[in-house]
C-alpha cells in the first residue's frame, strides 16, 4: 500500500536514523514532554475558566486572549518534537492503538476548540462554554493518558 | 509497601501509566502556573492581570498538587528502588527540585509585597529556568544511559 511505503520511508530519511540512533531522541522527547505539558496546563487554565471554577474577576475573552497564544507557541514546539520522535519508527506508531486514540482525541480537541471559538466565544451562551470547557478538560486528560501509554505497548 | 506496590503495578491493566498520566497532569498544573505567573512577574505575559491577584490565584494550585507528585511519583520509587537511588539524573532531579519549591514559597510571598522589584524579577527568572530543569531531568531518568553509557 502507498501508505505502508510512505511510513517506511520516513524511517529510512537520514533524519529518522540520525535522531533514532542518537541523543536526539531522549532531547526531543523530554522538550516534548515539557511543551505538550505547558499545552495541557494552559489549556485547563482556559477551561477552569469557561465553567467559571476559577479567574471569574476576568472576562472568559481576557484569560482566552492573553493565555491561549502560549498554548499556540508551546504547541509548535510540541508537535515538531512530536513528529520528529515518530520519524524513526513511523510504522511501528501508526499500528500503535494508544497513538491512534491519542490521534483520534486531538482531533476531537480541535473540533472541541473549534465550536468554542467560533459559537461560544464571545457570546451570552455560557451554557455552551461550560460545556466545551468541561469537554476539553476530559479530552485532553485523554491525550495525556493516550500518549504515556503509547510506550508501555510493544 | 514495595510488594504492595509492584503488585499493584504488574497486575491491575493499564496502573502504571494512569498513575504516570497523573504526574503529568500535575506537572501541567505547576509548570502552566509557574511559567505564566514567572513570565507576568517578568512583564513578558497577562498583561491585565495584577501580579499580586495571580499569585493569590494560581500558587495554591502548586501546593496542592505537589503531595500529588510525590504520591503518585513515589509508587514507581517504591516499586524499583534501586533504579531510582543509584541513578544520578534522579539525584539531579531531587538537587533542582528542592530549591525550586523553596524559591516558590519565597517567590509567594515577595510577589504579593514587591511585584516590581528587581529583586522579585530575578527569582521570578531562577525560578522559571530551576522548574524547566526539573522536567527535563525527571524525563532524563529514564535516558541515564545516554549520559553514562554502560560497560
Amino acid at each position: 500500500m502507498v501508505l505502508e511505503e510512505f511510513w517506511s520511508w520516513i524511517e529510512a530519511t537520514p533524519l529518522a536514523a540520525h535522531i533514532g540512533e542518537s541523543a536526539w531522541f531522549p532531547f526531543l522527547e523530554s522538550v516534548h514532554v515539557l511543551s505538550a505539558m505547558f499545552v495541557v496546563g494552559t489549556v485547563l487554565m482556559a477551561d477552569l475558566r469557561l465553567l467559571g471554577w476559577a479567574g471569574r474577576r476576568y472576562p472568559v475573552t481576557v484569560i482566552t486572549s492573553e493565555v491561549v497564544p502560549w498554548t499556540w507557541g508551546a504547541f509548535v514546539i510540541a508537535t515538531v518534537t512530536g513528529v520528529g520522535l515518530i520519524m524513526p519508527r513511523a510504522s511501528w506508531y501508526v499500528a500503535n492503538p494508544a497513538f491512534l486514540a491519542k490521534v483520534v482525541l486531538l482531533v476531537l480537541a480541535a473540533v472541541n476548540m473549534l465550536v468554542l471559538h467560533f459559537f461560544a466565544l464571545g457570546t451570552e451562551r455560557v451554557r455552551l462554554q461550560m460545556t466545551t470547557g468541561a469537554c476539553s478538560l476530559i479530552v485532553w486528560a485523554g491525550v495525556v493518558l493516550a500518549g504515556r501509554w503509547i510506550g508501555h505497548l510493544s | 509497601m514495595h510488594d504492595t506496590v509492584v503488585y499493584l503495578l504488574s497486575n491491575v491493566p493499564g496502573l502504571p501509566p494512569i498513575v504516570q498520566t497523573f504526574h503529568l497532569l500535575g506537572i501541567a498544573v505547576i509548570m502552566s502556573s509557574v511559567v505564566l505567573l514567572d513570565l507576568r512577574i517578568l512583564g513578558l505575559a497577562l498583561p491585565s492581570q495584577e501580579v499580586q491577584e495571580l499569585t493569590r490565584r494560581v500558587m495554591p494550585w502548586v501546593w496542592w498538587t505537589l503531595p500529588v507528585m510525590l504520591l503518585s511519583g513515589s509508587m514507581f520509587v517504591i516499586a524499583r528502588p534501586q533504579r531510582y537511588f543509584t541513578n544520578p539524573i534522579f539525584g539531579l532531579k531531587f538537587a533542582l527540585l528542592v530549591p525550586a519549591i523553596a524559591l516558590a514559597a519565597v517567590l509567594h510571598l515577595v510577589s504579593v509585597r514587591k511585584p516590581d522589584a528587581v529583586s522579585t524579577k530575578v527569582i521570578a527568572a531562577v525560578s522559571l529556568l530551576l522548574w524547566v530543569c526539573v522536567v527535563l531531568a525527571g524525563r532524563w531518568i529514564a535516558y541515564v544511559d545516554y549520559l553514562f553509557p554502560e560497560e
